[in-house]
């Protein structure tokens, strides 16, 4: 479970009476400022809704799926922390929900959600489990030419398809009181207004851009796997995922996010499966399917698993090798690779490489964490005495980034001297978080922490500061 | 040369397997009439139906901006909206496109022939239901 950030003691009641006297007076101060800009009121918006908007359904809100402090997803551990009430367990409790509207055993076991994407008629037969895919760096990812991709098959939205029209259709599927799904009467469909708000904010959730590969790397071993990556007759990863991004380029420029039908739903021994419990063929894309599936984004990649849209998939390890397997080199994905390589081969790694790629993956996922630690840190740096709430609000999600941080080096045996920084900028941000009077300097100091860490992960005059 | 003719094989047989993103109709039955994120009110025809033609599967449309008569075909989904009645929106047929009737047509992409992907029928009486009309 991540340790919450937590303050043992209140400040004294003469300290209180001082600051509440500082307070009124900058309050005062703070109310003559300008406000903020329309698409910062824009995002703010969209987060709240995000959060908090149930939109009279069952008492779930987007953010009962797509959690900000799981990565804006959910994973089987993070599922084991919840309350029993918490509305992701609404099958379990609402009898009008206790049929056909999710699975609670493959939800608790491995994060699956119900979808009825091949239609409604036969809710007994006819659904899919897929995992909760993560919503950060939506603006690098859900373009593309043929129009907007959403979800793990590129076709969730309702209406025009599109980003801003996806929350539409995840009410209907998701939020419903009962499975008559009235609009009205079991939930009420977002308005115009607030879909724009909900994409406003979905999409200034994390990288705002892709990566420029390759990366100065430090380590011996993610810096063979970034060469294996982007080596178009070895990894070949770079082709799909072009820059560990969710956009596809095959030599003759960038055609941006793309469906491919690359045999994950012909994995032998799919962990759902083994339970037993009835895990219908997910065709993808369209009805009937045609068996393809969304690319996703790389960078986030490490500390969003379990992977694929059905979580077939725990370890990011694991996700990589399944690239060498017989379901991916016999899907029409690797068929059409294999076709195109002058020795007939889709994919094939060894043990050693599929450890390096991965390795790679989980060091430019670690850049992202610190990239957005210290985005984080410096806001929070930035708050005033009065907003401070704010402030501690901006370290707590900074803990939580770089705990994912330490996990994902941890996890890969990667870097020591950088998980030795992260671990005390995480000290220090808690620190900050329940300090009165320091929060400030050990905001800064924690600041140092993740420029060290991200020194050793890459060649400094790479760094960002 | 051998490289050109190979990168050209990977983006022939890569895009052979790209298909074109649409939108989701499965949750797009459960929205009532003129409510389509980023269809109603902008690319879709809402208005009563003045005509029907079961022979050649037409259908004519008084939408604010003037009567246009437009093709089902074999792939268009006939959907009743019936959220005024409170009850669930279900799948319907031709026979449920009645003269009077509210609708909300969205159109399949491209120029020329008015062909509808999807037709939403709003049900207004509750002894009106799937292929009433036939009855």
């Amino acid at each position: 479970m991540r340790k919450l950030v937590q303050c043992d003691r209140g400040p004294q009641p003469a300290v209180v009476a001082v600051l509440t006297t500082i307070v009124v007076a900058v309050a005062t101060f703070s109310a003559c400022q300008t406000p903020p800009s329309p698409p910062s009121d824009l995002i703010a918006k969209g987060k709240d809704i995000f959060f908090n908007e149930t939109f009279n359904g069952n008492g779930r809100t987007c953010g009962t799926c797509h959690r900000a402090e799981a990565n804006f997803s959910i994973n089987p551990a993070f599922i084991a922390t919840l309350p029993p009430n918490d509305p992701l367990f609404v099958a379990e409790f609402n009898p009008d929900l206790k049929k056909n509207f999710e699975n609670p055993r493959l939800m608790r076991q491995f994060a699956l959600i119900l979808e009825n994407l091949d239609g409604f008629d036969d809710l007994e037969k006819q659904f899919v489990m897929r995992g909760v895919p993560h919503v950060l760096s939506l603006r690098t990812s859900v373009n593309s030419p043929q129009g907007p991709r959403t979800g793990w098959s590129g076709d969730g939205a309702p209406g025009d398809g599109s980003l801003r029209s996806f929350a539409t259709g995840a009410v209907i599927q998701h939020f419903t009181k009962t499975l008559n799904r009235i609009a009205g009467e079991d939930f009420r469909l977002p308005t115009d207004e607030e879909l724009a708000a909900l994409e406003a904010f979905q999409l200034s959730l994390g990288r705002q851009q892709d990566l420029t590969l390759p990366l100065p790397l430090k380590g011996i071993v993610p810096k063979r796997g970034q060469e294996i990556f982007l080596d178009n007759s070895l990894g070949k990863c770079n082709l799909c995922h072009s820059n560990a991004g969710a956009t596809a380029n095959f030599g003759r420029g960038n055609i941006g996010n793309a469906n491919f039908n690359t045999g994950v739903e012909n994995l032998p021994d799919q962990p759902a499966d083994l339970t037993g419990e009835r895990v219908p063929p997910d065709d993808g894309f369209g009805k009937p399917g045609d068996g393809t599936f969304n690319t996703p984004p790389l960078v986030e990649a490490a500390d969003t698993g379990p992977f694929f849209h059905n979580n077939a998939i725990e370890t990011i390890e694991g996700a990589v090798a399944f690239y060498d397997g017989d379901s991916f080199n016999n899907s029409p994905a690797g068929s059409d690779l294999a076709a195109t390589d002058p020795n007939g081969v889709g994919i094939e790694l060894d043990g050693t490489q599929i450890v390096a790629i991965a390795a790679f993956l989980r060091v430019i996922n670690a850049l992202e964490n610190i990239r957005q630690s210290i985005e984080l840190l410096e806001g929070s740096a930035q708050k005033r005495f009065t907003e401070r709430q704010q402030a501690k609000e901006l370290l707590k999600r900074a803990i939580t980034e770089t705990g994912d941080s330490i996990r994902v080096l941890k996890g890969g045996g990667l870097h020591p001297q950088a998980v030795a920084h992260l671990k005390k900028a995480k000290e220090l941000a808690e620190e900050a978080a329940c300090s009165v009077f320091s929060r400030r300097r050990l905001t800064e100091q924690a600041i140092e922490e993740q420029k060290n860490a991200r020194n050793e992960l890459v060649e400094s005059s790479s760094s960002r500061s | 040369m051998l490289k050109v003719l190979m990168q050209i094989g990977v983006i022939v047989a890569w895009l052979g397997g790209i298909t074109y993103a649409h939108s989701q109709q499965m949750t797009e039955m459960f929205i009532p009439v003129g409510q389509s994120p980023g269809v109603s009110n902008k690319t879709s025809l809402v208005g009563m139906i003045e005509s029907i033609d079961a022979k050649n599967r037409t259908v004519t449309v008084a939408a604010p901006s003037g009567a246009r008569t437009v093709d089902l075909t074999s792939r268009t989904k006939i959907w009743l909206d019936r959220s005024l009645l409170k009850a669930t929106n279900q799948t319907g047929t031709f026979a449920d496109l009645q003269k009077g009737r509210k609708v909300e047509v969205k159109l399949e992409p491209g120029e020329g022939k008015q062909v509808a992907e999807w037709v939403k029928v709003q049900l207004t009486e509750p002894s009106a239901g799937p292929g009433a009309a036939a009855k």
